[in-house]
């Protein structure tokens, strides 16, 4: 891996991408995280706003990590303590004139099919359908087995300005990778 | 009653809601990780406090920088709260303050106006 890393780096240039994470998600991690990005892109003049906005999707996809990743530390689970880190990918990145987030971490395969449904939906809606629904669903509350108020994709596209990108990639019988892209 | 005061962390607002002077005031970065942890105890004062309260003039501020999606649900739910109030002759100002160019922010709280229309909420640019 030494004389590859190198390579690893030039892949990442290749893509776009100026920021990348993966292994262990914490809250502390995301609060630091939040601190370079924003540090990052008022040095490079983008104005205030975007930087919220970019920060803003780090902060949700990084909870969805914490929250529903599949991958856990340590791996026998629940652990003795109770006490697990959540394991993800986020990576950030400037293309075409605008930042965009990367967040992948493993889902259950039995969860694969409501949230394709879900982002699907999204995908289809244009922004005063997003406002809409964004209203209602924060009026009815969360769905069960959220963790938070069910809020956080509908949030992103709303704030994002392509449409939600989204991918899962079936890993073997109980579990999935799932993929996301915002553009901001 | 005693006034409800906690201090800012890197992912928690200020809260600073002081009964006497019915100042009530939410200031920074909304983000954490256990939404319910953080806000059952400000929720619990707050409806003792209304439940006491009489037809003195109560100001809220709300200077939010950030706050991510299920604080958002909060801050409905916050709302639901001062507006029930207000139906029930209360007297109640929200100031939401935003930062200059903080179209985001300024979008959620002319929401919030439309969703409650009989809670007096003022936007207000800050001043740079």
């Amino acid at each position: 891996m030494i004389s590859e890393l190198y390579e690893f780096k030039k892949y990442l240039n290749k893509e776009s991408i100026f920021f990348c994470f993966s292994g262990p998600v914490s809250q502390e991690l995301l609060v630091e995280i939040g601190a370079i990005l924003k540090q990052k892109i008022k040095l490079e003049d983008a104005g205030n706003s975007t930087a919220i906005r970019v920060f803003s999707m780090v902060v949700e996809q990084a909870q969805n990590i914490i929250h529903y990743s599949a991958e856990k530390c340590p791996k026998q689970y629940p652990s003795k303590t109770g006490e697990e880190i959540s394991i993800g990918i986020i990576a950030v990145g400037y293309e075409n004139g605008h930042y965009f987030v990367l967040s992948g971490n493993m889902i259950e395969e039995e969860k694969v099919s409501r949230l394709q449904n879900k982002l699907t939906g999204l995908q289809k809606m244009n922004k005063a359908e997003l406002k809409k629904h964004y209203k209602e669903q924060r009026k009815k509350g969360p769905d069960y087995g959220s963790r938070g108020a069910g809020l956080g994709f509908i949030d992103m596209a709303k704030k994002a300005s392509q449409p939600l990108e989204f991918d899962f990639k079936k890993i073997d019988e109980k579990f999935s990778f799932f993929s996301s892209k915002t553009v901001i | 009653m005693d006034n409800l005061k906690l201090e800012a962390t890197k992912y928690t607002p200020e809260i600073a809601f002081d009964c006497e002077n019915h100042l009530l005031e939410i200031i920074g970065e909304s983000y954490p990780e256990n939404i319910a942890e953080f806000y059952a105890p400000v929720f619990e004062w707050l409806e003792a406090y209304l439940g006491q309260l009489g037809t003195q003039d109560v100001t809220v501020n709300m200077e939010l920088i950030y706050f991510n999606s299920s604080s958002s649900k909060v801050l409905l739910d916050l709302f639901e709260l001062l507006e029930d109030a207000v139906d029930d002759g209360k007297k109640i100002t929200v100031n939401w303050i935003y930062e200059p160019e903080d179209e985001d922010t300024l979008e959620f709280g002319e929401e919030f106006q439309e969703d409650f229309e009989s809670l007096t909420i003022n936007l207000l640019e800050k001043s740079s």
